[in-house]
């Protein structure tokens, strides 16, 4: 989903603001870094460090973002469990589209990991599948900025 | 008293964040599907003492979870396979198994228990993070309301997919009336109770993005946060959890 909503825009998705989060620096989104690190004191830093990742995003972005960031903490906080609790796999299609960066990101490490096994055509066909995804984004991009 | 005012956060806080956590307050407290205003409250309980149950905090650190013995904290209050099933959601989800969840139905909690109280578990979690993130204090949870179950089953399950049984994709999507022909996994994953996921998606909208916006790359909604700000923080938090989906 980062990878759509920078390609949407028509540029480069930098996808490390994932996996090494604030230490990966902005990462090509504004404030990448404070929300990086407000993620990380959110989920598993101690009372400071939030404080101190608290004060910083508001002081960069303003109370009504934090108020989304802390907002988007919480539903991913649920989204997460409702996935590992239930044992659900990746759908097809996001298992083609993601197929080239979830080495990249790690993800391939993860207990949590649940494929499909989308057979080896479906394989063949996700780069052209990716590529059309990206066309398609760029293109819509581009429309609603036009508008 | 009304829940959830906010009048001493030092960060003006959206109505409809607070409308839809009322909602979800008054959705716990209620008689469910399967379970009654009681037992849920009591999963909510659960949910937010697990983060300081010692036993967690055990098998959090344990290179093996077979290892590591005891009783839960708080245990009484729920039977013992819904107390071990709420306390490993939240403090260790990344390393649940289906043959522990298999465990869990031959000690007699049923899927439709289980996939209730997940429900009810996540939303609680998913208010008291959004607390926590802010420094505010965790709102009391609320009183159960009286009345007995539904005890409806949906009709067109799907075995197999997932470790609990899933509705079929295109009948749920219709039924939610989503705007895809096909409801992905992740919506599809409580759908043995369709209410909890009615109501993780009331939530959802508020705290991310309504399903209509999802599939609009460059869509946040009215948020002050642009979609790939969003997008940062939904991927850093599932990272850190150590979550695939």
């Amino acid at each position: 989903m980062l990878r759509a909503s920078i390609q949407s825009k028509g540029a480069e998705a930098d996808l490390r603001g994932i996996s090494k989060g604030a230490k990966a620096g902005d990462a090509g989104i504004a404030h990448g870094e404070k929300l990086a690190r407000f993620a990380e004191a959110a989920v598993s830093g101690d009372p400071a460090e939030l404080a101190t990742a608290r004060d910083a995003l508001r002081d960069a972005a303003g109370s009504p973002a934090l108020v989304d960031a802390a907002a988007v903490v919480g539903n991913f906080e649920r989204m997460v469990r409702i996935a590992d609790g239930t044992g659900i796999p990746l759908d097809g299609v996001v298992e083609a589209l993601s197929g080239d960066f979830r080495e990249e990101l790690g993800l391939e490490g993860y207990a949590s990991r649940r494929l499909l096994g989308t057979g080896a055509i479906a394989r063949a066909l996700a780069p052209l599948l990716r590529g059309a995804f990206r066309f398609g984004l760029g293109l819509a991009g581009r429309r609603a900025g036009s508008r | 008293m009304q829940a959830f005012r906010y009048e001493s956060s030092p960060d003006p806080i959206r109505p409809d964040l607070a409308e839809a956590y009322r909602g979800a307050w008054e959705h716990i407290a209620s008689p469910g599907t399967w379970l009654d205003g009681a037992t849920r409250v009591a999963v909510a309980d659960a949910t937010r003492r697990a983060r300081d149950c010692a036993l967690c905090q055990r098998r959090r650190e344990a290179l093996s979870l077979v290892a590591v013995k005891g009783e839960h904290d708080g245990a009484g209050a729920l039977a013992p396979p819904l107390l071990d099933a709420i306390h490993r959601i939240t403090t260790n989800a990344a390393r649940l198994g289906e043959p522990w969840l298999r465990g869990l139905f031959e000690q007699g909690l049923t899927a439709e228990e289980y996939v209730e109280a997940l429900g009810v578990a996540v939303q609680t979690l998913s208010i008291d993070r959004f607390h926590h993130a802010l420094g505010l204090p965790p709102e009391p949870l609320p009183e159960p309301r009286p009345g007995t179950p539904s005890r409806v089953r949906p009709e067109g399950l799907v075995e197999g997919e997932a470790w609990v049984p899933l509705q079929d994709a295109r009948r749920f999507a219709s039924e939610l009336g989503l705007p895809v022909g096909r409801a992905p996994y992740v919506i599809r994953a409580l759908s043995l109770v369709p209410d909890e996921v009615r109501a993780w998606q009331r939530l959802s909208a508020v705290q991310y993005l309504a399903p209509a916006q999802m599939l609009r790359f460059g869509a946040s909604g009215a948020r002050a946060l642009d979609r790939s700000q969003i997008e940062l923080m939904a991927g850093r938090v599932s990272a850190l959890n150590e979550c695939f989906y």
